[in-house]
C-alpha cells in the first residue's frame, strides 16, 4: 500500500493566514508525491477541530498525518492523541511549525509563505521515514528510600507513610534527628522545648510503614524510576539487613561543618575557649555555657563567616543563629559582653529583623571586622581585625566559630552509585536551582534539605513536603509508568564497544554488556536527548524518531 | 590555546637499567634477552615479529616456545601489520588469561595505548615492551625487491636515521626512542607519578655499543626484569643524552618538513590537488591501527544519494565528479582519529598511489593534539579527548565573555 499523506494547515485565528497565503502553500503542497489531501481549517485545536481532522483521518484513509500550525510545544500532544482516538499510530505524524517559525518571524509575507512551504516540504519528507512506535508501560514500586535521617528525611518519611507508601529510611548514625536535634535552642521565639522536634522523630520510628535502618548506609542502587533495586550496609561490619525494591529515592544527606580552617587564624585546637558553633550548641543543650575551667565567660566574640572566602558562598543560617546565642548569653546571669564579628549580615526572614534589633538594644556589638585573626595572649583570646583601614582588637574569654556547611562526607559516592551530579560547591545539583529544586537531573531521584546546599530548618521542611508531593505524583499506586518513546537504539553489529557512549549519557541509560561487547540502552531510563548518538564514533546509535535518514531528508528539503 | 588539561610529563627515565652483553650484534642480544624473558620472567607467551620461513617477510606471532624466538626480531625492515592491530586483534575480547609481552616499535606500541582507551586493547595482562627504532623501509620498495631492501636496511640499522632509505613516517619519526622522553625535561629524576606508556623499553642507542639496556620504566617491568636475574646497575644517562640529541634533530627536521608542507596543502585547491589521485581504495582506513570500527561509514551505500539529488548538485554547479565527495572520506576519517594518530605511518605504506597521507594525518595530529594537551599513546592515564567533556574546554572559542580576561591575555600570548 502506497503512504497517504494528509497535510493540514492550520490558520490559528488570524495568526497564520495574515502573514502567510494559505491557499498558495497548498498548492504547492498538493502535486507532491503521496499528499493524498491538503487542506486548512480554522483552529485545529478547537474542539471541533479535533474532531474533523479525526474524522478526516478515518474517511480519507490516512497512514501519515502532517499538521502545519503552531510550535509542537503547544500542540503536538493534542494531535497525537487525535492521531490516536483515529485509529492512526501517533509517531507516523510530524509537527511543522509555521507559525513561531514563519508567521511570526517574516516581515514579507511572500517570503513567510516560501518558508512555510519548504518547513512543511521538509515535514513530509521525513514523516514518511517515520517508524510506527510503541508506547511501553512499565510496572513501578510505590515504595521509596530516603537516604538520611535529619529533619529533612524524617518529614519526607513521615508525609509519604501518611499516604500509604512504605518507606524505608537510612541513617548513617545511630539516632534520627540529624543536626536540628543537636541544638540547644530553636529561632525565632527563643524556644528551649526540643519537644516539637524530638516528637517528629518518634512519630518516625513508631509508624509501621517507614522501617527504620539506622547505623546503615547505602551499599548499592542501581536501576530507575520505579525500580531500584537497593542494598544497605551495616557500620560496624554486622550483617547487612535484607535488600529491597523501591521506585524513587530521597537524597537527604544534610551536611557537615567545615574543619579545614587555618589553626593559626582561627585559633580553633591551639586556644582554650575557642570553639565551633554546633560545639556551643552542644554545651547550650546541656544548659551550661561555661569555659575549660569552669566558670561562665564574662565576653564572649562570635564569629561569622569562618570559611565563606574559601569556599565561594554564604552559609545562610549563621548570622541567625550566631544572635541566637548572642540572645542566650544574655539570658545568663552575670551577662556577658557579646561581639558580633560579622562582614555582611544575611537576615532575609520575616521574624529575622526583630531578633537583631532586640540584640542591639541588649548591648550586643556589632563589628563589621575583615582579616580577623584570633590569637592567644596570657589566658585571653585577643580579636584582631581591620576596620576599614584601622587595626583593631577586641580582648574575650570565648570565641564561637560559624563555619560554613559543606557536603556531607561521602556524598560523592552517593551521586556515583545514582549517577547524579554534584556542584561547583560539592553540594548535589538540582535538576534546576530555581524552578526544579527538589529534583535530581535523573528521573526518581529526589533532593531535600541541605544535601544541595545550606539551609534553614523550614526550608528543609519545606524540601521534604515538596519532594514528597513530586514523589506522591508521579508514582501513583496501581498505575504503571509510561516511559519515552523516542529513545536511542544501538546497531549491535556496528559498535565497536569503545563505551564512549557511556561517558556522555547523562541518564545512566547506557550500560556496556561485557560478554557480547557492545553497548546497550535501557529504554526505561534513556530519555532520547540524542548526546550518545552525537558521540557514537562509528555511528552505531540512532535516535528513535531522529534518524540520520529522517534528519537528513528534512534538512535537505529545507536546505533546497 | 589553553590546554584543557595539564600535561602531567614526560615518560619516566630510569636512572638505570640493565644491561645486556652483545658479542653478536645488539639482534643476538635482543633475541636472547627474549627468551630469558620467556623463560624466567614468568610470562605465558610473547607477541613479536618473526620471519616467515624461506619468505624475506614478518609476521606477528604468539610464541609459546622459547627456540621460535631465534627468528623473532621486534624491528623487521617493513611494517606490514602494525602491532597495534596485531594486540587488538589478540586481546579486544577480554582481558587474556594468558600473562603475554608484547615486544613492539614504539609508534605500535603508543597504538596499543589508543587502543586500550578505546577498548579494542586490553593491558590488564599484557607487558608493553618497546625498543630504540631506526625506522623502517617503504613497503612497496621492499615487496618489489627484498634482496635489496634487506641490504639497506643494514645501512638502516647501523646509521641510526642518517641514511636516504627510510619511509618517509621514518624520516619524519621524532619518537623513536622511549614514548615521552621526546616531551620531557631533560634533568632531574622522573616523578613517581610520571605516566608511561610501555613497561620495559630496550636501549640500542647506548655509548657502550657492545650490549644493550633494558630499561624497567614502570613497577611492573622493573618485576619482570628482577625476575630474569638481570640487575639494573647501568647507569642510563648516556642513552638518555645520546637519544635526546638524535630527537632533537629529528623534531626540528619534521617541523620543517610540516612547514614546508603546509605551503603545498594550505587552502581548498592545494588541498584537493594533494587528494586527487585517491582511488577510494580505503587501504589507509583498513590499515590504520586506531581506524577501529566495525563498519567505516564510507563503506557503507548510506552516504550515497538518489540520483535527482545529485541532479540537484549538478545543477548548482555546472559539473559532479563520480563517486561524489572523494574528500569526504578523508576528512571524515581524518576528524574521527586524528586525535589518537600515532604518526606510525601505515597508511602511506598502504597507499597505491603515494598520497601522502601520513604526512597530511601526522601534520594535522601535531597541530591538534597540543589543542587538548594531549599526545597520543604516551600516558595510559589520560583520558581521550573525545572521551572526555570538561567545562572551560575551549571556552575561548565557544563563549569568549566567560572565560575571563586571564584566559583571553594568555590566547593572545600563544597565538
Amino acid at each position: 500500500m502506497s503512504a497517504r499523506i494528509g497535510v493540514y494547515v492550520c490558520e490559528c485565528g488570524p495568526n497564520i493566514p495574515d502573514r502567510i497565503d494559505i491557499d498558495r502553500v497548498l498548492e504547492e503542497i498538493s502535486p507532491l508525491k503521496d499528499v493524498a489531501v491538503a487542506k486548512r481549517y480554522r483552529l485545529l485545536c478547537s474542539n471541533d477541530g479535533k474532531k474533523y481532522l479525526a474524522d478526516e483521518i478515518r474517511s480519507e484513509k490516512l497512514t501519515h498525518l502532517v499538521v502545519a500550525a503552531c510550535s509542537p510545544r503547544d500542540h503536538e500532544k493534542t494531535f497525537m492523541k487525535v492521531c490516536l482516538e483515529a485509529g492512526l499510530n501517533p509517531f507516523l505524524f510530524q509537527m511543522v511549525n509555521i507559525r513561531e517559525q514563519c508567521a511570526w518571524i517574516f516581515s514579507e509575507k511572500s517570503e513567510a509563505t516560501r518558508m512555510a512551504v519548504k518547513y512543511i516540504r521538509a515535514g513530509i519528507s521525513r514523516v514518511t521515514l517515520h517508524e510506527p512506535l510503541l508506547q511501553k508501560e512499565i510496572k513501578a514500586t510505590p515504595d521509596v528510600l530516603v537516604v538520611g535521617g535529619g529533619i529533612a528525611g524524617v518529614e519526607t518519611a513521615l508525609s509519604l507513610a501518611g499516604q500509604k507508601r512504605r518507606v524505608y529510611l537510612v541513617e548513617r548514625s545511630d539516632a534520627l534527628g540529624g543536626t536540628a536535634a543537636r541544638l540547644g535552642r530553636l529561632l525565632p521565639h527563643q524556644g528551649t522545648d526540643m519537644r516539637l522536634i524530638q516528637e517528629k522523630i518518634e512519630h518516625a520510628e513508631n509508624n509501621e510503614n517507614i522501617s527504620v535502618f539506622k547505623g546503615c548506609e547505602v551499599e548499592d542502587i542501581r536501576g530507575f524510576l520505579g525500580n531500584f533495586e537497593v542494598s544497605l550496609k551495616r557500620s560496624g561490619g554486622e550483617p547487612p539487613p535484607e535488600m529491597f525494591r523501591v521506585g524513587a529515592v530521597v537524597v537527604a544527606t544534610g551536611f557537615a561543618l567545615w574543619d579545614a580552617f587555618d589553626p593559626d587564624v582561627t585559633g580553633y585546637g591551639k586556644i582554650d575557649d575557642v570553639v565551633t558553633s554546633l560545639e556551643f550548641e552542644a554545651m547550650s543543650a546541656s544548659g551550661k555555657i561555661l569555659k575549660k575551667n569552669g566558670s561562665p565567660p564574662r565576653s564572649v566574640a562570635l564569629i561569622h563567616c569562618v570559611g565563606r572566602k574559601e569556599k565561594g558562598y554564604c552559609s545562610k543560617v549563621c548570622c541567625l543563629y550566631s544572635l541566637k546565642f548572642a540572645h542566650q548569653l544574655k539570658d545568663s546571669q552575670p551577662a556577658p559582653d557579646v561581639f558580633e564579628f560579622y562582614s555582611d549580615l544575611c537576615l532575609p526572614e520575616k521574624t529575622d529583623q526583630d531578633v537583631f534589633e532586640e540584640a542591639k538594644k541588649r548591648g550586643v556589638r556589632f563589628l563589621r571586622a575583615d582579616d580577623i585573626r584570633v590569637e592567644g595572649r596570657n589566658g585571653k583570646i585577643r580579636i584582631a581585625y581591620r576596620d576599614g583601614s584601622a587595626e583593631e582588637a577586641v580582648e574575650v574569654e570565648m570565641a564561637v566559630l560559624a563555619p560554613a556547611m559543606v557536603p556531607a562526607p561521602d556524598s560523592d559516592r552517593l551521586a556515583r552509585m545514582l549517577n547524579i551530579p554534584l556542584d561547583e560547591t560539592g553540594f548535589f545539583k538540582e535538576a534546576h536551582s530555581m524552578l526544579d529544586p527538589v529534583s535530581a537531573p535523573i528521573s526518581g531521584i529526589y533532593i531535600a534539605g541541605c544535601a544541595s546546599g545550606p539551609k534553614s530548618i523550614p526550608e528543609s521542611v519545606v524540601q521534604a513536603q515538596a519532594a514528597s508531593g513530586k514523589i506522591l505524583s508521579v508514582l501513583m499506586l496501581g498505575k504503571t509508568l509510561e516511559p519515552e518513546v523516542k529513545v536511542s537504539t544501538i546497531k549491535e553489529e556496528l559498535c565497536t564497544g569503545c563505551q564512549t557512549c557511556l561517558n556522555v549519557c547523562f541518564y545512566g541509560a547506557i550500560s556496556f554488556d561485557a560478554f557480547r561487547g557492545v553497548s546497550v540502552v535501557n529504554e526505561a531510563i534513556c530519555r532520547g536527548c540524542g548526546s550518545c548518538v552525537g558521540s557514537c564514533p562509528s555511528g552505531a546509535i540512532s535516535s528513535k524518531q531522529f534518524t540520520y535518514q529522517q534528519l537528513f531528508k528534512e534538512v535537505m528539503e529545507a536546505l533546497r | 590555546m589553553t590546554p584543557h588539561q595539564e600535561r602531567t610529563g614526560p615518560g619516566a627515565v630510569p636512572a638505570q637499567a640493565a644491561f645486556l652483553p652483545a658479542p653478536e650484534g645488539t639482534k643476538k642480544a635482543v633475541t636472547d634477552f627474549l627468551k630469558t624473558l620467556m623463560d624466567q620472567g614468568g610470562l605465558d607467551a610473547l607477541l613479536v615479529p618473526v620471519e616467515v620461513p624461506d619468505t624475506p617477510f614478518h609476521a606477528w606471532v604468539m610464541v609459546k616456545k622459547s627456540e621460535v624466538l631465534d627468528k623473532a626480531h621486534p624491528l623487521p625492515p617493513v611494517m606490514s601489520v602494525q602491532g597495534g592491530r596485531a594486540l587488538s586483534s589478540l586481546t579486544k575480547h577480554g582481558t587474556p588469561w594468558l600473562h603475554i609481552a608484547a615486544v613492539m616499535r614504539p609508534c605500535e606500541a603508543r597504538a596499543a595505548v589508543e587502543l586500550a582507551k578505546l577498548k579494542q586493547v586490553r593491558l590488564d595482562n599484557v607487558v608493553l615492551i618497546t625498543i630504540d627504532c631506526p625506522g623502517a623501509l617503504p613497503l612497496a620498495e621492499y615487496v618489489a625487491d627484498p634482496e635489496k631492501g634487506q641490504e639497506r636496511y643494514k645501512t638502516v640499522a647501523d646509521t641510526w636515521h642518517e641514511n636516504e632509505f627510510l619511509r618517509p613516517a621514518c624520516a619524519r619519526c621524532h619518537r623513536f626512542s622511549l614514548t615521552g622522553l621526546e616531551d620531557g625535561p631533560s634533568e632531574g629524576p622522573a616523578p613517581d607519578d610520571a605516566p608511561a606508556s610501555v613497561d620495559i623499553h630496550i636501549g640500542l642507542l647506548g655509548e657502550d655499543q657492545n650490549g644493550i639496556l633494558l630499561l624497567p620504566v614502570t613497577p611492573s617491568g622493573a618485576e619482570i626484569l628482577k625476575k630474569t636475574g638481570l640487575e639494573a646497575d647501568r647507569p642510563t644517562a648516556g642513552w638518555e643524552s645520546r637519544v635526546r640529541d638524535l630527537l632533537k634533530k629529528k623534531k626540528e627536521k619534521r617541523q620543517a618538513a610540516h612547514e614546508e608542507f603546509r605551503k603545498d596543502i594550505t587552502g581548498l585547491d592545494r588541498f584537493l590537488t594533494v587528494f586527487d589521485p585517491c582511488i577510494n581504495c580505503h587501504n589507509c582506513m583498513n590499515v590504520c591501527p586506531v581506524c577501529y570500527c566495525q563498519q567505516c561509514y564510507f563503506d557503507t551505500q548510506t552516504q550515497f544519494c538518489t540520483s535527482s539529488v545529485y541532479m540537484d548538485r549538478a545543477r548548482k554547479r555546472g559539473a559532479l565528479r563520480f563517486p561524489p565527495d572523494p574528500l569526504l572520506f578523508h576528512l571524515g576519517r581524518m576528524s574521527h582519529m586524528v586525535l589518537s594518530c600515532v604518526s606510525c605511518g601505515a597508511c602511506e605504506d598502504a597507499c597505491p598511489v603515494s598520497i601522502p597521507v601520513g604526512k597530511v594525518f601526522s601534520w594535522v595530529a601535531d597541530e591538534t593534539q597540543p589543542a587538548f594537551g594531549y599526545s597520543a599513546g604516551t600516558d595510559r592515564g589520560d583520558p581521550l579527548p573525545l572521551q572526555n567533556f570538561l567545562k572551560e574546554e575551549f571556552c575561548e572559542i565557544e563563549t569568549p565573555s566567560a572565560c575571563g580576561q586571564a584566559q583571553s591575555t594568555e590566547v593572545k600570548e600563544n597565538a
